[in-house]
């Protein structure tokens, strides 16, 4: 049974169908020892069977760990939200978004990965002209972390 | 604002399951953004402010920083 109201999936099919390009969640995970991964798993298998856009990559945080290290992924359950470059028709080739999400993507937070799956599938960033040329011209690297809690 | 930049990544933190970040943050309210454990920014704060915040971590290393 789906975790998502029916009106809800209707609205989110539709949004996810202006995607122009094909967004994969790296799913970090553990077997043993991680309360929140199976929770998070099945937070995260709703979003491909409303979108063919949308692919989930188990990553197996103890067997893996130079995919975790490579992506700042210290535990889990962690998700990476990247994207796939289909103009080179070469699968298997991928674009970090840099977005990361650490904890359960639940309650608010599962919109807030919505967006990034949007935004990574295409839609235009919600900053103005102005201040996308700020962002663009940092030099320094920035890491933020944005803490919530689930409502 | 990762999205944009190559420089930039972003972390969304769900503090109840990371106790440890949150504890050494100082998260007592949410939203809280840290960048570069330097700047912090509590709440949500309109879109040019909040650039405003963000960019000043980049001359945190700068002695001349002009603190607001």
């Amino acid at each position: 049974m789906s975790l998502i109201a029916p009106a809800h999936q209707e609205k989110l099919r539709d949004a996810f169908n202006e995607m122009t390009s094909r967004v994969r969640l790296l799913f970090f995970t553990q077997t043993l020892g991680c309360e929140t991964c199976p929770q998070t798993r099945q937070i995260l298998d709703e979003l491909p069977a409303l979108s063919d856009k949308i692919s989930i990559e188990e990553v197996n945080f103890v067997l893996d760990k130079d995919k975790a290290t490579q992506y700042g992924v210290e535990r889990v359950p962690a998700i990476a939200v990247v994207g796939e470059d289909e103009s080179k028709q070469a699968p298997g080739v991928i674009k970090d978004s840099r977005i990361r999400f650490l904890g359960t993507p639940a309650g608010y937070e599962f919109m807030s990965l919505v967006h990034a799956v949007l935004l990574v599938g295409g839609r235009p960033p919600s900053l103005t002209d102005k201040n996308r040329e700020r962002v663009m011209a940092v030099t320094t690297p920035l890491t933020l972390q944005v803490f919530t809690t689930p409502t | 604002m990762a999205f944009v930049s190559p420089n930039i990544t972003a972390f969304a933190v769900e503090a109840t399951e990371y106790p440890d970040l949150a504890r050494k943050y100082q998260v007592s309210g949410v939203p809280k953004t840290v960048v570069n454990d330097t700047v912090e920014i509590l709440g949500a704060l309109p879109q040019d402010a909040f650039i405003d915040q963000v960019l000043s971590a980049t001359a945190a290393r700068d002695d001349t920083k002009v603190t607001k």
